[in-house]
């Protein structure tokens, strides 16, 4: 059992009505299918172009989630 | 010394300016963002500016790490503003010293089209009859 953080932000927020969420995967996943199941579980998401990060860094791949990981998912930034 | 802030408070732009005057440079550029009134024809009564705080300062850590590979330039300071501002309200301060001007336009020009693409900070635009969270960039890329 693998218990992970996930955040979101401005237009992200808005849409889950959440700013943190907690999930957990029964078996090994990866960042990317993480990603897929939490848009599933959120269709409106899909209104937008996301950044997925984990950990803070913007994702690269296909790398595996570790209990404790701390995912984001937003939309591209707009700061300036 | 380079330095990286978010702050919630109004940014004093000389005093970013005056950090970053070390004896080798000639040349400090300087940029001032602020909060415009007018966007594609509508009238902005204020913006909220939200971040992913611990990513956001990560991410401008590359930039300056990247800045000094890319450009002949000394001290780099950037501070951007989150929480609510008013038309008029600087939003991000860039200052980039150097030995050289042409050195430091470049660095700040490249800082601040990167910081707009990367760092995870989202602005909320808010008008008379309505808000809308602005994604990517808002203005057209120059040319």
């Amino acid at each position: 059992m693998m218990k992970v953080q996930v955040l979101f932000f401005g237009a992200t927020a808005g849409e889950v009505n959440e700013r943190e969420i907690k999930i957990q995967f029964a078996q090994e996943t990866t960042a990317k299918q993480a990603f897929d199941k939490i848009v599933e579980k959120f269709p409106r998401l899909k209104n937008h172009s996301l950044l997925f990060a984990v950990n803070q860094e913007y994702l690269i791949g296909d790398e595996v989630l570790h209990d404790g990981d701390e995912l984001a998912i937003f939309t591209a930034v707009s700061g300036g | 010394m380079d330095f990286f802030q978010l702050t919630t408070e109004p940014i004093d732009i000389r005093k970013v300016t005056r950090l970053i005057v070390p004896s080798e440079c000639g040349a400090t550029v300087t940029l001032d963002g602020y909060v415009r009134q007018f966007t594609k024809g509508r009238v902005t009564l204020h913006l909220i500016y939200e971040a992913y705080e611990p990513m956001a300062l990560k991410e401008m850590q590359k930039l300056v790490t990247q800045a000094h590979e890319l450009f002949e330039i000394s001290v780099i300071g950037i501070v951007h503003r989150l929480g609510k501002l008013e038309i008029g309200e600087t939003s991000v301060v860039i200052s980039v010293a150097a030995p050289h001007r042409t050195a430091a336009f470049a660095a700040c020009e490249w800082l601040i089209r990167e910081l707009k693409r990367t760092v995870p900070i989202w602005k909320k635009e808010v008008y008379a009859d309505g808000e809308v969270w602005v994604e990517g960039e808002s203005e057209p890329p120059a040319a």
